[in-house]
């Protein structure tokens, strides 16, 4: 609550302008920032923010919002100081202030603050030159840190150019910009999510098959034995063959060390594996944490607030769209959606009987049973069929006979997702949310346990069966596995989406075109990417494949885009689905790589004639022999020391848990004080709102009775007292205009 | 990257640089589409800061805005004297800020601008009516308009003044995660 003191202060300074200096609109305007502006900077200072740096470019953000257009002249022309009205002096202080604030600021924050300021661009300009200005003045008087500082200075320039010209190369080789902007422009953000999260897949593979090829590949090529089997075209297909003794597989790999001619360098090709697979996984591991955690930190910011809300629907129109037809099909699709949210609105307090409750409920556990009893028999086929896929093929000859398992696991992800969605007809959500989450996770469970029985099924029986290089025989699994879903989605493109589209628009033209469903687009991408994955172990050129597939995967899906879909009616929550799907990447598919990994190398034998570990009674036992090889020379005993204390020991990685634990049980705690926090501060708005409602009515009360009384005296000097007339009466009209709303509100409130 | 161009001064092209978020190569690029606009009015050397405005109906033309329900707000929003005709340096601010790399809080700040139709600093209701007849097209009637209106006050406004401030606003669009994929046009 402000007090008197600073009420009649305000009042005294709209009294006494002088008029024709300063337009009156901006006075009327500067006397209520006034208020509002001296709770803005309460408000803000009350705030912690965890960046030192954040809080500068908000508190900046913040200072300039209170700004009005005297101080953009001042910046207009640099030269003008001091316009002598009390409240345009006032918001040049707050301008000075910026400037000091910005100087001590280093170049990088200095320019992405001035780049965060909502100002034009010869303001920002300005600024800059007077920032400029400012520092290189006071740099001339700080003389002795001009060595290191200029030095600093200087390397720090330098990285930013080189930083510039490296993004700049970076997007000259940016893939896919126009056709993004295409189908952006006629499907919106919703769709041009899957695109994106297709081309980052796409960059993790580019990567993964760079470093493969350089560390493997290449190597291996050099030393490579001539291939003596045939080659039929049936061979890309199955995978075996020709393929066999080639780099594509485990098997063909050298376990020798492949030394230089002359003696020099040698390169071990077991560790040259090993370490490979393991810095392509560590970087992805990297990647994909700090993509979640970005993408968690910009979209999840108030969870457990789900507004049903309208605002957001006004407020968040996709300014990508460009199409005409698109747009008005846009609005169109808007319109639908806020009359549903209005009625749904007026209806969500309609109370079920407990009938239909009961009714409901078992529809829910029935679904659920059946969607759990379907996976679990697919899983068991898959299973069966898996263990009695060796005599089959004894049986039959035919080298395509090979392709049965995977075909059956394609046509599992083909038809199982679709039954799925035809459970929405029996089930009813209260949410749509509720809709999609579930559906997502029913696929989801679906295909993770046919990856889990698979790796169950080779890492349990094939490994151990005896078998002659069994890698190579998992590898040209996965390698089927993989190329028979691609072949699959192909199909499903040209063939089920132009069906799709032919019966909707010329045989039951009610149902329309299709729209695209983007979550089981993603999960297939994801359960492609799982495969590629594991297999890269076994398979090394697994990446280069993936690459291509998904090269192939994006013009077809962007040619059936254009031709057989609709833009998407409903509004779809893009960011927060895009954290959940790259939450799934992260947490079910990456971590059960990692588990199926760490098993393979830690817990079973090696074939004993194939590959780069032959011989050796577990993978990791090239690691054990090298560090032994190490420890036997004195300069790399760091290497040996750092192993066996730290990588190998047991007291290590609990002191390390515990830390973590304790660490985040810290940042928990402090969450949940900042959410308490928050709602204080809310509570605080509400209670600066009334205040300035008691201000403004307190005012103009003032004024009504001033006027009264100036009337009411001297009638002859009715010109005189009319001149200062339009300024009370805009505020009287503004505030007239408040209370009614307020008073209006409060009736809707007691009703 | 050699500085071969000679439309800029070294110091202008670092400027730009510095005060929006593109590269050297995008600003380039933008000032040639700026002057695809209007190729008579534009000039090829802006070493000597021409004062030239490209009138609102040749930017509304763009096909990057020509569809857009907001395109007249978006040209004055960001135009010097708020009525549509654009400088080189409006054009160049205007897409910074609605690129992908603009922070929130910035867009937040000219999304609020744009919808704030009369100018006044706040969203009323007769702004947030503009707005949604933009948005429909004329598809729900007045009374819808107004029941859309009284919500949307009714859930955005955190100090009951009966209008949205700016911190509104941008309470409002913290609670809205895809504002920053949706505000956003490609160009």
């Amino acid at each position: 609550m402000l007090s008197d003191d600073q009420v009649n202060e305000i009042i005294v300074e709209v009294e006494n302008v002088p008029s024709g200096v300063v337009p009156e609109k901006t006075l009327v305007n500067s006397s209520f920032r006034m208020v509002s502006s001296a709770s803005d900077i309460h408000v803000t200072d009350s705030q912690s923010f965890s960046n030192p740096n954040d809080k500068k470019s908000k508190q900046l953000l913040w200072f300039s919002t209170s700004l009005n257009e005297s101080f953009s002249q001042t910046l207009h022309s640099p030269g003008s100081v001091g316009i002598d009205t009390p409240c345009t002096s006032h918001e040049n202080i707050q301008g000075q202030k910026l400037i000091a604030s910005l100087i001590p600021m280093t170049s990088r924050d200095r320019i992405k603050a001035i780049r965060n300021q909502p100002r034009t661009m010869e303001e920002k300009r300005n600024l800059k030159k007077m920032v400029d200005k400012e520092k290189s003045k006071q740099s001339r008087r700080m003389l002795e840190l001009n060595c290191c500082a200029q030095c600093l200075n200087s390397i720090s320039r330098a990285y930013r150019r080189s930083k510039n010209s490296l993004s700049e190369l970076l997007d000259s080789v940016s893939l896919w910009q126009k056709t993004l902007k295409v189908i952006g422009g006629k499907f919106g953000t919703s769709v041009l999510s899957y695109f994106n999260f297709l081309r980052w897949l796409l960059k993790f593979n580019i990567f993964s098959f760079i470093v493969t090829f350089s560390f493997i590949i290449i190597p291996q090529f050099m030393v490579a034995e001539k291939n003596t089997l045939q080659f039929t075209g049936l061979e890309f297909f199955t995978g075996v063959g020709y393929f066999r003794n080639t780099v594509m597989y485990y098997g063909f790999y050298t376990n020798s060390t492949i030394g230089h001619r002359n003696g020099g360098a040698s390169y071990n090709m077991q560790l040259a594996y090993l370490f490979t697979i393991g810095a392509c996984l560590v970087i992805c591991f990297f990647s994909l944490l700090f993509s979640m955690a970005r993408y968690f930190r910009n979209n999840f910011i108030n969870p457990h607030i789900y507004s049903r809300g309208i605002a957001k629907l006004i407020f968040c129109w996709d300014f990508t769209v460009t199409h005409e037809k698109a747009v008005k099909l846009k609005q169109k699709n808007l319109s639908t959606e806020i009359r549903e949210n209005l009625s749904e609105i007026r209806q969500e307090n309609v109370k079920l009987t407990l009938n239909q409750q009961l009714i409901r409920f078992s529809a829910h556990l029935a679904a659920w049973v059946v969607s759990t009893g379907v996976a679990v028999a697919c899983c068991v086929a898959v299973y069966y069929l898996a263990e009695n896929n060796s005599e089959f093929l004894k049986k039959h000859k035919d080298p395509g006979a090979v392709l049965l398992l995977p075909f059956i696991v394609s046509c599992i992800n083909l038809a199982v997702p679709r039954l799925y969605s035809l459970f929405k007809l029996v089930e009813w959500y209260e949410m749509p949310r509720h809709e999609v989450y579930t559906l997502l996770i029913r696929n989801i469970f679906l295909k993770i346990s046919i990856i889990g029985i698979l790796c169950y099924y080779w890492l349990n029986i094939v490994a151990q069966a005896g078998e002659e290089c069994w890698e190579t025989l998992i590898g040209q699994e996965i390698y089927r596995l993989h190329l028979m879903d691609f072949v699959f989605s192909l199909a499903d493109s040209f063939l089920g989406e132009f069906l799709r589209r032919l019966i909707g628009m010329q045989f039951i033209t009610s149902l329309g075109l299709q729209e695209f469903d983007i979550a089981r687009n993603v999960l297939e991408l994801i359960y492609a990417q799982t495969l590629v994955w594991i297999g890269t172990f076994f398979c090394p050129l697994l990446p280069f494949i993936q690459m291509i597939t998904l090269f192939i995967m994006f013009y077809v899906k962007n040619i059936s885009l254009m031709m057989n879909f609709q833009p998407p009616s409903k509004a779809w929550r893009a960011s927060q689905m895009m954290t959940f799907f790259i939450f799934l990447l992260f947490f079910p598919s990456f971590t059960g790589v990692l588990c199926t990994l760490a098993i393979t190398i830690w817990r079973l034998k090696p074939s004993a004639d194939c590959g780069p570990f032959r011989g050796l009674p577990f993978f990791i036992y090239s690691i054990y022999g090298w560090i032994d090889t190490l420890s036997k020379r004195p300069s790399y005993l760091w290497v040996v020391w750092i192993y066996q204390n730290l990588i190998g020991s047991v007291h290590f990685f609990f002191i390390l848990t515990l830390i973590v634990l304790i660490i985040t049980y810290l940042y928990w705690q402090i969450t949940e004080g900042r959410k308490i926090m928050i709602r204080l501060l809310h509570e605080q708005i509400i209670n600066e709102g009334k205040d300035k409602m008691f201000l403004i009515e307190k005012l103009t009360k003032l004024q009504d009775m001033e006027k009264r009384a100036n009337t009411s005296s001297f009638t002859m000097e009715r010109r005189d007292v009319e001149q200062p007339g339009p300024l009370p009466v805009g505020e009287r009209d503004a505030a007239r205009d408040l209370r009614f709303r307020r008073s209006v509100q409060e009736e809707n409130s007691k009703a | 990257m050699g500085n071969k161009q000679t439309v800029f001064t070294h110091e202008q092209l670092e400027a730009y640089q510095d005060c929006t978020f593109f590269t050297r190569k995008e600003i380039m690029r933008l000032f040639y589409r700026y002057q695809d606009l209007a190729p008579q009015l534009v000039p090829l050397d802006y070493t000597s800061c021409p004062d030239v405005k490209v009138p609102y109906e040749l930017i509304g033309s763009m096909p990057e805005l020509k569809d857009n329900p907001f395109r007249q707000r978006i040209a004055q929003v960001f135009s010097e004297d708020g009525d549509g005709h654009m400088t080189l340096d409006n054009f160049l601010d205007m897409f910074s800020v609605m690129s992908e790399m603009a922070p929130r809080d910035l867009k937040a700040y000219y999304a609020f601008k744009i919808y704030d139709f009369n100018n006044d600093g706040y969203i009323c209701a007769w702004d947030l009516e503009q707005t949604v007849t933009k948005l429909t097209r004329g598809e729900l009637s007045a009374e819808e308009v107004s029941l859309v209106c009284e919500r949307v006050l009714d859930e955005a406004d955190g100090d009951h003044d009966g209008r949205l401030s700016l911190e509104d606003f941008q309470n409002m669009i913290l609670r809205a995660p895809d504002f920053l994929s949706t505000f956003h046009i490609r160009i």
